[in-house]
């Protein structure tokens, strides 16, 4: 555990955690909660603290933000206003870039001038993104909810069919083209591949087409509170032809920025609960540590094929949870 | 012949990563303190038991806050006037941690108009103000 003594203070605050609930659940006598018999509120923190941790680390190796695991199976499978469950989605969809955007920027892994390329488009679609979602759950209330879940069922089937072909992500893309834009903004950059113990350059392409595509991803993140990591990185590499290992990093940099703008109009509303989200906040922040770590070690396409099987099977109850309340008929499902 | 050596990192971007993972760090100190004064205290201004309770029953954000002992739905102002409280320490705490990006961004800038990188540090400064307006909730619904 190397990373341990290099980074004393991420020690220091996953032991803070661990002693704040292990102080709570050992020392404090709390009220039942009356929706769940069986657990008091500190079990609740504390089951939602060890599944956030849970969704870090299956988030980090299968290289997507955990708001797109958080917030649909929440949306899914519970009965908690969607704003409350979309704003905790930012939370955890920005929490483990951010801590993250130290080291990646320290090996030089992200780039400073792809994330402030993407940073207008980002911001602007995120904001508008959860403005316009906020103005739906006050302008149509149980209906917004509906046609919320309805249209979440449906992006998570078009973001698992992304995954199953994500095979087309390649590690370091070529480009002939040269890009007139690409020039003039001088986006061309090199870092330190450590596998092959040598820099790589490259340059980055279609900018305008991955400006645009970046406004929609930012968009549909402040919307739906997913964050937009299942995007970035393909619009990075895919798109830009950048380099994977600097689109994955450079994603993360970048979606933080994004959310920070987004997740304000939650709060202005009272949609963020401080209870509700500091767990998932914490489990982030730890779980994206442990996650990369982890990430060395073990087969990161097998975590990917139980994520995509993971994203169907909720799109599928996402959409007959829309189904149902906006048409009003009932589907037999778990 | 082709270089081995590593290439240089950009100062701006090392000023950026740094000033976010440090608020980030201390962000996640105040949550902490947050949570377990919301456990701690006896009279708060509103009770986590009730509030989990609320939320997991599946009432509206406006329901849960009209009929807590605030009864008006809080926003920024009110969570800085009432810091001392559990859940509003726990607010401000996740709030500064998402505040960190905007010092980020303009210190960032400097460096970037520094390195003649003229037009993103432009851009910068630009999402810099858009991140700083966002909080006061001048385009909120």
């Amino acid at each position: 555990m190397t990373w341990t003594k290099r980074l004393p203070e991420l020690q220091f605050l996953i032991l803070c955690t661990v002693c704040c609930y292990a102080f709570l659940e050992l020392f404090i006598t709390p009220n039942q909660l009356s929706t769940f018999s069986v657990l008091s509120a500190i079990d609740l923190i504390l089951l939602s603290f060890l599944l956030s941790v849970l969704v870090a680390i299956i988030s980090v190796i299968a290289g997507v933000g955990g708001g797109v695991i958080f917030t649909p199976l929440m949306l899914a499978f519970t009965s908690i206003d969607t704003l409350i469950i979309r704003s905790t989605g930012l939370v955890v969809a920005m929490f483990s870039g951010l801590v993250a955007t130290g080291p990646f920027m320290r090996k030089g892994l992200a780039d400073i001038k792809l994330v402030f390329l993407g940073s207008l488009p980002i911001l602007t679609g995120g904001f508008a993104g959860s403005v316009a979602a906020i103005y739906l759950a006050k302008e149509m209330a149980e209906t917004g909810d509906s046609f919320v879940r309805l249209l979440l069922g449906l992006l998570l089937m078009v973001i698992a069919t992304i995954f199953v072909l994500g095979g087309a992500s390649t590690e370091y893309p070529e480009h002939n083209d040269r890009s007139k834009l690409g020039r003039i903004l001088k986006l061309r950059h090199m870092y330190w591949e450590d596998s092959l113990q040598k820099p790589i350059k490259y340059k980055a392409h279609n900018i305008k087409a991955a400006i645009g595509l970046l406004f929609i991803v930012g968009f549909t993140g402040g919307f739906f509170g997913l964050g937009g990591g299942w995007a970035v990185v393909p619009v990075l590499n895919l798109v830009m032809s950048v380099p994977l290992k600097v689109s994955a990093a450079t994603s993360g940099v970048l979606l933080a920025m994004g959310n920070s703008a987004a997740i304000w109009p939650y709060i202005n509303v009272g949609a963020l609960i401080g209870v509700i989200a500091a767990p998932w906040m914490l489990g982030q922040i730890i779980g994206g540590i442990m996650g990369a770590h982890i990430l060395a070690s073990i087969k990161a396409a097998f975590v990917r094929k139980v994520l995509i099987v993971m994203l169907f099977a909720t799109s599928v109850k996402l959409t007959a949870r829309g189904i149902e309340g906006l048409f009003g008929i009932s589907i037999p499902l778990m | 012949m082709p270089t081995r050596r590593k290439p240089p990192i950009p100062v701006s971007g090392v000023v950026y990563g740094e000033i976010i993972y440090w608020g980030t760090c201390i962000s996640a100190l105040l949550v902490i303190v947050g949570t377990i004064r919301s456990f701690l205290e006896t009279g708060s201004l509103v009770s986590v038991s009730y509030l989990l309770d609320a939320a997991l029953s599946g009432k509206n954000v406006e329901t849960i806050w009209a009929a807590s002992e605030i009864q008006r739905v809080p926003n920024i102002s009110f969570y800085i006037s009432t810091w001392t409280n559990g859940e509003s320490l726990t607010v401000i705490g996740i709030a500064a941690g998402v505040l960190s990006v905007i010092p980020a961004i303009f210190f960032s800038s400097v460096y970037l108009w520094r390195s003649n990188n003229h037009i993103f540090a432009i851009v910068a400064l630009i999402s810099g103000f858009l991140t700083l307006l966002a909080p006061t909730g001048w385009f909120s619904p």
